[in-house]
């Protein structure tokens, strides 16, 4: 009952600060980019996981938007976002994402994204340091850890306990249970295979990239590396090695956190990005 | 009708509470379950079983390619029909199929083909095939690419067979700077093609313009099957030609004994050994395998699959499989064969723990009391030769000649 309540209680937050984001439809080179944004000051980028939660102006956004101008775009492939018939690789990923800043007249920017979208920030700020003013990275893969292989997301993915199980530290948690619910909608499930699709073409051969490690060098700029304790998707040891080729970044685990510090522990997750990004 | 012999090679040892213990018999199933000494005993049996159907008088033999599982043990099935080139001497031997993406380059599918057409005197049958879901698994070949990719690699193949090499390839994923297949098929232009499918409308009219044949694969309920062949017709109409019924093969598992009892007695334990077993982790599906649309609509007909029947009375009604006596499966046969349009027949019964003596028996029946009335006058007459019975892509109709 506790749990039901405390799940309307989100819905009602993402219901009040859904009109903080307006979504706008940009042309990155013949790719149709949905784009949301609200907000003044700084520009500041989020990059989003293969969760698809750029799709709605969610309340953590709103957050940062009270006092950075907040840009969440879709990845191609993603949602309403075109353009995926150009993507095979993380690598293009990056360079859809440069294209896009320059659309946007953005020259410096605070980047960060968790996950997948860690993953792409980081990819950005090896190619294009001088574009990244601050950049964080939360629970990404991009590497491969032998003591530690990365778990199978696409076995587990139709197993929707197994799958709460993996990226959640509780998986009982009312979160848990909105954002991995059991019950899905034909809308839902097309939209989540998409999403799957377009992260299997990244990751499916190599779920890493073997160029990270010797190109991470060239990030210039400060770096918040910021991991989930609990994260069995891409744990710890994966920041860990992030960290070892980035001997600046500062360093943060979020206790009783798994892999999606946004939903699971948001306002400690909010308030370290926006320190960072101050 | 032609009648063709199916075989997977599944894996009859698994242990009894293997369904309890296990949740695939793909993929991820321990290797630690293979026996390799069983298994060579098994691989003789197997082709025993398939060079009987050749001297029973079936029109052919299927192989097919699967990896890392327990449902069919040829992740080559190249090898076996190797071994079949010289096992038997009249019938055709189709492969259906090689899984194009997991070869690269695809041009080594055009090199093994043609040998096993000259190898067999041009008995073969070229099945061309994306590869079943957990493949892609087996292999970490990207399946969001898998559909261009086996187009691309199909094209490849083909052109291979009938353009003189050598020749430059060039498309999005495969570069050769030398096609030249050495040798080439015995058949002209090339052997037959089968699609094996499971009922994707992109495949349906893709074969459809192209002529090929599109093969069902079995194990849905006969209302797929009826779905997909009508459909077929349609694309070949749209496509501007009348199907012919060799265009669509009908598989399913057929067993015959002395009466419907015996039969149903006899073949029942071992087709749940199959499904409870085998069919555990089939459906696994990488995304990006389909589309999305496609991709739901397979999880909303899950009921029409044999992996989730419970009773005798679901097989049956949704015809399954063909068990009976001689004269029940006859008339069966008889009837789906009308009701579905299909002129080839893909015909098995091993379905893993299935005695040799009864899978033997069961095609001795078939082919002495159930083969001679169902199958069409013109396809009956094999020793005389029928050629190259399905279409090539040119469209043509082809006597190869060289048979016999």
């Amino acid at each position: 009952m506790f749990e039901t309540l405390k799940k309307l209680k989100y819905g009602a937050r993402v219901l009040l600060s859904r009109s903080g984001g307006q979504p706008e439809t940009v042309d990155v080179n013949g790719r149709s980019t949905v784009i949301m944004h609200a907000g003044q000051g700084a520009p500041f980028v989020y990059l989003h996981s293969a969760l698809g939660e750029s799709l709605m102006w969610l309340p953590f956004y709103q957050t940062w938007a009270k006092e950075f101008r907040v840009l969440v775009p879709t990845h191609p492939g993603f949602g309403k976002s075109g353009g995926f018939d150009q993507i095979d690789t993380v690598e293009d990923m990056a360079f859809h994402y440069i294209e896009l800043f320059d659309a946007l007249g953005l020259d410096e920017i605070c980047l960060g994204g968790v996950s997948l979208g860690g993953w792409i920030a980081a990819e950005i700020a090896c190619r294009w340091p001088e574009r990244v003013k601050k950049l964080w990275i939360a629970d990404a893969p991009g590497f491969w850890v032998d003591a530690e292989p990365l778990p199978d997301l696409f076995r587990v993915m139709q197993d929707r306990d197994a799958l709460r199980e993996l990226l959640f530290h509780d998986p009982n948690a009312h979160m848990a249970q909105l954002i991995i619910s059991a019950e899905r909608k034909d809308e839902d499930l097309m939209t989540a295979y998409q999403s799957m699709t377009v992260l299997a073409r990244l990751v499916w051969e190599r779920p890493y990239n073997p160029k990270l490690a010797q190109r991470l060098h060239r990030v210039r700029c400060p770096v918040l590396l910021l991991w989930g304790a609990h994260d069995k998707l891409v744990p710890p040891s994966y920041g860990e090695a992030y960290r070892k080729h980035l001997p600046q970044a500062e360093w943060k685990v979020i206790p009783n956190c798994g892999h999606l510090p946004m939903f699971e522990r948001e306002a400690e997750f909010v308030e370290a990005v926006a320190k960072f990004c101050r | 009708m032609q009648c063709y012999f199916f075989h997977l090679m599944p894996w009859p040892f698994l242990p009894d509470d293997f369904a309890e213990t296990y949740d695939s018999a793909w993929v991820w199933i321990p290797n630690s379950l293979y026996d390799p000494v069983k298994g060579h005993t098994l691989y003789q049996e197997y082709i025993n079983t398939l060079s009987y159907a050749d001297e029973l008088g079936f029109d052919g033999v299927c192989v097919n390619e699967h990896h890392q599982n327990a449902y069919g043990l040829m992740p080559s099935p190249n090898v076996i029909a190797g071994a079949l080139t010289q096992r038997t001497k009249k019938c055709r031997i189709a492969v259906i199929g090689n899984a194009l993406t997991l070869y690269n380059p695809p041009l080594r599918v055009a090199e093994e083909f043609a040998m096993l057409d000259v190898m067999s005197g041009g008995r073969l049958v070229a099945g061309m095939v994306v590869g079943s879901g957990p493949e892609y698994f087996s292999f970490s070949v990207d399946p969001t690419h898998a559909r261009e990719r086996w187009r691309e690699a199909l094209d490849l193949i083909v052109k291979a067979w009938t353009t003189p090499g050598p020749f430059i390839w060039n498309s999005k994923h495969y570069f050769q700077r030398y096609v030249n297949p050495w040798p080439r098929p015995l058949q002209q232009p090339h052997p037959p093609i089968w699609v094996p499918g499971v009922g994707s409308l992109e495949t349906i009219e893709f074969v459809a313009q192209r002529r090929y044949a599109y093969m069902g694969i079995p194990f849905f309920h006969i209302d797929v099957f009826k779905r997909v062949f009508s459909l077929f017709r349609e694309a070949c109409e749209k496509a501007g030609y009348t199907a012919r019924p060799e265009q669509m093969g009908w598989g399913v598992p057929v067993y015959v004994a002395e009466t419907d009892k015996q039969a149903r007695e006899e073949f029942e334990p071992h087709l749940w050994y199959f499904v409870r077993n085998l069919l555990r982790g089939i459906g696994l599906s990488p995304p990006g395998y389909t589309t999305p649309r496609s991709a739901v609509a397979i999880i909303k007909n899950q009921d029409k699959f044999l992996a989730v029947q419970k009773t005798w009375d679901d097989v049956e009604r949704g015809v399954f499989a063909v068990v009976g006596s001689p004269e029940t499966v006859r008339q069966k046969l008889l009837h789906y064969k009308k009701e579905l349009g299909a002129g080839v027949m893909l015909t098995g019964c091993q379905t893993g723990t299935l005695p040799h003596e009864l899978a033997r028996k069961s095609m001795e029946l078939f082919a002495r009391e159930v083969m001679p009335y169902v199958r069409d006058q013109e396809s009956g007459i094999r020793s005389q030769g029928s050629g190259i019975r399905s279409q090539e892509s040119g469209g043509e109709n082809q006597e190869s000649g060289v048979r016999n």
